[in-house]
């Protein structure tokens, strides 16, 4: 990563996320998002039997990877990465081809229903662009969330990064995700459905 | 521990039936047209009544595959985006031009190949080779760049695309070469010793591909978890009947046992054995693209 440029990240603070799903909520509310997809939601999973039980929450966005694999196989170039690291979908572009579905490792990425191309979490680059936070970091009522450009010493999220121990979800597959989670757990984030084995 | 799930989204499926027929009528495609080249692009005389019908065939396939791609993206009227805003990173920019560049080589080979004209033929035939195996060995590229899924992220992908390719190529040549001598010659008579030989070829590149399946699916079971979960899905999980028992035991194993054993060898069994690979070889297709996704990720 180049130094002395932007580059915006996310830093979810599971400890402080109480699994409310106000920013899913708020992300289909902002983003327009149709009944039955998703731009970012929170997968429960429940460890354990009672007494001995805790839930965990996972909230996914997506990761607007370094070096994103959706970027590379687009086929007309529809998925963008931008200079500051954002990676999104020119809609104008996009023929619906579902590539980047196919090859996402976090299945961040969804054909919409009503205009057949593909969308996906570009932390609402309109806010950015604007000033503003993205709306599921304004939206979180617990304040879990941190977004901002990782390269400025002086923001929030460069010292938490710096501050905390962070991980990333599937580092393995060379993605170099810019999502970053504090606590986050490898069984929740591997947790299938029980039905596919 | 126990870990169970209590909430969590549904995701759509990026690949689906479409793409598993376009894999499979382009598969059909560049073996018709290998097999077409034996008499007309290395001069095996023996293939020469092969020439015609694999070039024919060949075309007709390649002219309907892209319809499936049309149907499966969402905006097929932006489908010319592919031929502006080039990617030279993803392989299915590289099957936009494939796809343009092969069905014409072919039309330009079968026309020489009908005016007799030996030379440019041969030209053609052997320009067409490099393209067919592209062709198809692309589609394996699109499948092996799709990183987060286990059964697709193998390099023995392409090579396992053509190989299945050419096996049912050889199939279907034989079947459309017993319906051409039977109802459309002027003889009407079966050519038995070429159906004989070209079923010899199909028996060893069926023993072939077995190995590339079974290399593919050993590697994965001893491979990362996702891997393993992937060879135990098509092993024992939902995907068993279809890649055991279709794919592999009737459209590879009962096949060759029928095409070798010289007890079971006659024009009958050919038929049944012939039907078998080509059915077997869709299913091939279905479980890799379907099977590959089934898992959801997160």
């Amino acid at each position: 990563m180049k130094a002395n440029k932007k580059r915006y990240a996310m830093l979810i603070d599971l400890r402080k996320c109480i699994g409310c799903n106000t920013c899913a909520v708020v992300c289909k509310s902002e983003n327009n998002v149709p009944l039955g997809v998703w731009r970012s939601w929170v997968k429960r999973v429940e460890k354990g039997t009672y007494p001995n039980a805790k839930e965990y929450f996972l909230p996914i966005v997506c990761n607007n990877c370094e070096k994103p694999i959706c970027v590379t196989v687009c086929p007309v170039k529809a998925s963008i990465q931008r200079e500051d690291g954002i990676v999104y979908v020119d809609p104008h572009r996009c023929i619906g081809c579902r590539y980047c579905m196919a090859s996402c490792p976090y299945g961040v990425r969804h054909i919409n229903p009503v205009t057949k191309i593909v969308e996906k979490c570009f932390w609402c680059h309109h806010r950015v662009d604007a000033g503003l936070e993205p709306a599921c970091v304004l939206a979180c009522p617990t304040g879990a969330i941190l977004f901002g450009d990782r390269n400025d010493p002086e923001s929030k999220i460069a010292k938490a990064l710096a501050e905390n121990a962070v991980q990333v979800i599937k580092a393995e597959m060379g993605t170099a995700p810019q999502t970053f989670y504090i606590g986050l757990d490898q069984e929740a984030v591997d947790a299938k459905e029980a039905d596919t084995d | 521990m126990d870990s169970q799930i209590l909430y969590n989204i549904t995701h759509q499926e990026a690949f689906g039936l479409f793409i598993a027929v376009y894999f499979y009528l382009t598969g059909l495609s560049a073996g018709s047209f290998i097999l077409s080249t034996l008499a007309y692009g290395f001069g095996m005389e023996k293939y020469k009544s092969l020439g015609r019908v694999g070039v024919i065939l060949a075309t007709l396939l390649l002219v309907i595959a892209p319809l499936f791609l049309l149907l499966h993206i969402g905006v097929p009227h932006r489908a010319w985006h592919l031929f502006v805003y080039l990617n030279f990173e993803s392989p299915i920019t590289w099957g936009s031009f494939l796809l343009i560049l092969y069905p014409i080589n072919c039309i330009v080979y079968g026309y020489f190949m009908f005016k007799e004209q030996k030379k440019l033929t041969r030209l053609f035939g052997l320009i067409g080779i490099p393209l067919a195996i592209s062709v198809h060995g692309y589609t394996g590229f699109i499948l092996a760049f799709g990183k987060a899924r286990a059964l697709w992220n193998t390099a023995l992908m392409p090579i396992l695309f053509l190989v299945s390719a050419i096996v049912s190529g050889i199939a279907l040549m034989i079947l459309v070469c017993i319906v051409k001598d039977r109802f459309f010659s002027k003889q009407k008579k079966i050519d038995y010793p070429l159906l004989e030989s070209l079923g010899k070829m199909l028996s060893w590149v069926i023993v072939f591909d077995l190995f590339l399946v079974g290399s593919d699916i050993l590697v994965l079971l001893i491979s990362h978890s996702d891997a393993q979960a992937a060879a135990h899905l098509l092993l024992s999980g939902k995907f068993f009947p279809l890649f055991l028992i279709v794919e592999n035991l009737l459209g590879k194993i009962l096949p060759f046992i029928l095409l070798t054993v010289p007890r079971f060898r006659n024009l009958a069994t050919m038929i049944i054995a012939s039907s078998l690979v080509v059915i077997g070889i869709f299913f091939m297709r279905y479980v890799v693209v379907i099977g590959g996704e089934f898992i959801p990720l997160l």
